[in-house]
């Protein structure tokens, strides 16, 4: 049935385990995980958050591309969607992190999913990448998948940041959105904040 | 309110509130689609243009540049740059263009579409959001366009809904007033029959109606039919089917009673010779024969003239009543005549005697009958000394008028222009004594004094004067009621009927007087419903909704025979004299009536009876049930 689902602007532990019971005991066990993870976190500063989750995500999902994991050419999945096939691609990480520190406390207005051109072996690919700026202006924590360690955006030379995005403005001006609305699922991005909101994150 | 009305109102209210819900949804849920398109048009060009911000290495100039262009390239409300901390940077904003829709259209359906918002970043570096806003003026006026163009198309379609409705419930008012129409008259006591519908519902309602009042119909032809017979077995004679003496003579008696006869008028009596020689000579059967052959010459008569009355009064004397004036004495010949050629077939010695007198009406009947036997008397002795057929008249001499018609005619024409009349007050009580209404028969000033009608009602007839007369009669009638407030009943001569301006007259006059004619009543001769039976029904449909009462004055044998008598409506009918007349001594002249009224009852009309003379009658009459009488006796007794 295409009833719109009312979800609200916020995180909801219970909400999560539902959505991953959902999808098999396994899910389940690896969302625990994540609630945990998150609620340690929360009593933490933020510097330790970025670490306990970059590690949290870096360890548990194995990189394959999107066309290995979902048969797609491109997909961004969901954090419980990563867990659960315990795969993903670059945008996969950034997403999961993004999200899993945005329930963890960090305001979004700090995390900024970002469009990298990274060089590896002399080659240049099209990468995505999580940046944390502390203050606007400062500059940022990198969180990758390339290198697992949190490290400021100097030290990564090989990446280079071409266009930055989040969910500032997305929702603005409405404290609740129709998951149903089929109009909000135009961008991949929009989409996917609309699915990863009714799975109980942000 | 009627039920067609509701079904009308209901009709329409349908047909607005499909009309004005189909807008107002529609103009929403197109508001809703345009809201969430602005946005995402809002949402795609922030990001966009942020995408282009971020390839300017933060050079502050480049990037208010290209807000400009993209505010100048495109109808915004309001581009805008801010830092991270959300203070505004850059900011182009514009008024609204004047858009075609009117202001209060924007304000009853507002189209309020979030501004889109992106993130511009110069490297690694956050360099704050771009917030841009489309307008809405354009989406304004294509929700005002649209709603316009489906409220027109909708006005069609409610229109075309609205016809064909309307078609529709003429389709079904059609039987429905039929329906209606023939339960009033069914209240009314006329028990028409109507076409059934094709509408289930009220096909079987009307196939009930029509069922019953089809047997209201058969009832009532069974009781007329029986009343036939009953009166074939009461007033006639079984062997020659004329009229018996006892009935003959109070058909003679109302006729010379009665006002709309002539001023002159002839009776001839018939003899059959020595019947008892006759019985001997040549045996009964051929004896009635010759009787039955008497008969047949008399009834040419009253077959082919109205109000003719022939009746046996005793053994071979027969009397032909002739309600015309200086025919007495041909009719005889002419009887004898034909009886000279018939009658010889039976043998010689078959002899008839004819004696026929003229008189003026008013004399009494015995005088009649005394003059008549008087001139068969005065035959037979003739025909003692010729033998065979002797025809004798006797005409009183110096009857008629004196002066020629054409001074008379001008005459009635004066009294009836000038208003030159007046009406006399009979009576008609009701068993208690009490007067149910007055007839009043018109006298007219003529030869400077009152004439009864009987004096010139035959003259305005062939003068085609009636219907003023009639009219002049109501109209004294409508004066007297609204003076002391009496109910009052007036004649109308059967040729006012047939008259085409006299009905829209007398409504004309009754609407001057609304008040005044609730207590009028219209008394229509026998021949009314017999000769002009649809003027009849037209009479009744236009004057009962006034309140004014119909219905048939010297009703009697005829009665029986009127068609249609359960159709037409009446709310009364008077019995003849010459049906009452000697009730009290026959116990199957008071079977008759008590048929009478029984039958009439059933119609819901009222009976009473006409010219009671005396008390015994009286008595007789009301055992039958009548509703009131009138006559002699009750205007002398005072009914009781």
């Amino acid at each position: 049935m295409a009833c719109p689902l009312l979800v609200l602007a916020a995180y909801d532990a219970g909400r999560v385990m539902e959505a991953a019971a959902l999808r098999g005991p396994r899910v389940a066990e690896q969302a625990l995980a994540l609630v945990q993870q998150i609620e340690r976190s929360g009593t933490q500063d933020e510097l330790q958050r970025l670490k306990d989750i970059n590690d949290f995500f870096n360890r548990r999902v194995n990189f394959r591309e999107d066309a290995a994991t979902w048969g797609l050419a491109d997909y961004w999945a969901s954090p419980l969607e990563s867990l659960e096939r315990r795969a993903g691609d670059c945008e996969d990480y950034a997403i999961a992190k993004y999200f899993s520190l945005a329930a963890a406390g960090v305001p979004t207005a700090r995390l900024r999913m970002v469009y990298v051109r990274a060089r590896m072996q002399g080659q240049s690919l099209a990468h995505m990448v999580l940046a944390y700026h502390a203050e606007p202006g400062a500059e940022p924590l990198i969180l990758d998948n390339l290198r697992p360690e949190v490290l400021p955006a100097s030290q990564r030379p090989d990446l280079t940041p071409v266009f930055s995005f989040n969910t500032e403005g997305l929702w603005q001006g409405v404290g609740q959105v129709t998951a149903g609305d089929p109009l909000a699922r135009l961008s991949l991005w929009r989409d996917l904040v609309a699915k990863v909101r009714s799975e109980g994150f942000l | 309110m009627s039920l067609m009305r509701q079904i009308a109102w209901l009709v329409l209210a349908v047909v607005l509130a499909a009309l004005v819900g189909a807008v107002g949804l529609s103009t929403l849920s197109l508001r809703e689609l345009m809201q969430t398109q602005l946005a995402l048009k809002n949402a795609d060009n922030a990001q966009s243009l942020a995408l282009a911000l971020s390839q300017q290495q933060g050079d502050a100039e480049l990037i208010k540049l290209l807000v400009s262009a993209q505010f100048d390239t495109g109808a915004y409300e309001f581009v805008r740059w801010r830092d991270a901390k959300g203070a505004t940077l850059f900011e182009r904003s514009g008024a609204a263009p004047q858009g075609q829709s009117p202001g209060w259209f924007r304000e009853l359906v507002p189209i309020a579409a979030r501004p889109g918002v992106a993130q511009v970043s110069s490297g690694w570096n956050a360099i704050g959001a771009i917030e841009l806003k489309s307008h809405a003026g354009y989406a304004h006026d294509a929700l005002w366009l649209a709603s316009r163009r489906l409220l027109a198309w909708l006005l069609v379609v409610g229109m075309v809904a609205a016809v064909a409705a309307w078609a529709g419930l003429r389709r079904i008012r059609r039987p429905l007033d039929a329906a209606v129409a023939q339960a009033e008259g069914v209240l009314a006591g006329s028990y028409g029959q109507v076409a059934e519908p094709r509408v289930p519902e009220l096909q079987r309602l009307i196939r009930a109606m029509n069922a019953m009042v089809q047997r209201v119909r058969d009832l009532f032809e069974a009781q007329a039919g029986q009343l036939l017979v009953l009166r074939e077995q009461v007033h006639h004679d079984a062997l020659t089917g004329v009229s018996t003496r006892k009935h003959f003579l109070a058909e003679l008696d109302a006729a010379l009673q009665r006002d709309d006869g002539p001023v002159v008028a002839g009776l001839v009596l018939v003899r059959l010779r020595d019947l008892a020689g006759l019985n001997a000579r040549l045996g009964h059967e051929v004896v009635d024969d010759v009787l039955l052959t008497v008969v047949a010459a008399l009834q040419a008569y009253p077959e082919s003239v109205p109000g003719c009355r022939v009746g046996r009064l005793n053994g071979g004397d027969f009397a032909l009543w002739l309600p015309a004036e200086g025919v007495a004495a041909e009719t005889a010949q002419a009887l004898a005549d034909a009886l000279r050629a018939s009658l010889p077939a039976f043998g010689p010695g078959v002899q008839v005697a004819l004696g026929a007198v003229e008189l003026p009406r008013e004399r009494p009947s015995n005088v009649w009958l005394g003059e008549a036997d008087a001139a068969l008397a005065r035959a037979e002795h003739l025909s003692e000394s010729r033998g065979g057929f002797v025809v004798d008249v006797m005409a009183e001499p110096g009857v008629g008028r004196e002066q020629g018609e054409g001074l008379w005619r001008e005459q009635l024409r004066e009294a009836v222009a000038l208003q030159r009349g007046r009406l006399v007050e009979f009576p008609v009580r009701d068993r208690a004594g009490q007067v149910l209404h007055l007839e009043c028969p018109l006298q007219l000033q003529l030869d400077g004094a009152h004439q009864p009608a009987s004096s010139w009602l035959p003259l305005a007839v062939r003068a085609r004067l009636t219907a003023q007369v009639d009219l002049f009669a109501v109209s004294l009638a409508l004066q007297a009621i609204a003076a002391d407030g009496r109910a009052r009943c007036i004649n109308v001569a059967p040729a006012s009927l047939a008259d085409a301006a006299f009905l829209p007259q007398l409504r004309e006059l009754l609407g001057q007087a609304p008040q005044a004619a609730r207590g009028l009543l219209l008394d229509l001769a026998e021949a009314a419903a017999t000769e002009h039976f649809d003027r009849l029904l037209e009479l009744g449909r236009q004057l009962r909704p006034l309140g004014v009462k119909l219905g048939l004055e010297h009703a009697g044998a005829g009665l029986a025979q009127v068609e249609k008598l359960y159709q037409a409506g009446l709310d009364y009918v008077k019995l003849d004299a010459s049906v009452l007349l000697g009730v009290a001594g026959e116990a199957g002249r008071a079977a008759f009536v008590r048929g009478m009224v029984i039958m009439l009852r059933s119609l819901a009309l009222k009976v009473y009876g006409e010219g009671v003379v005396d008390a015994m009658d009286a008595q007789a009459l009301w055992d039958c049930e009548l509703d009131g009488l009138t006559g002699p006796w009750v205007t002398a007794s005072g009914g009781v």
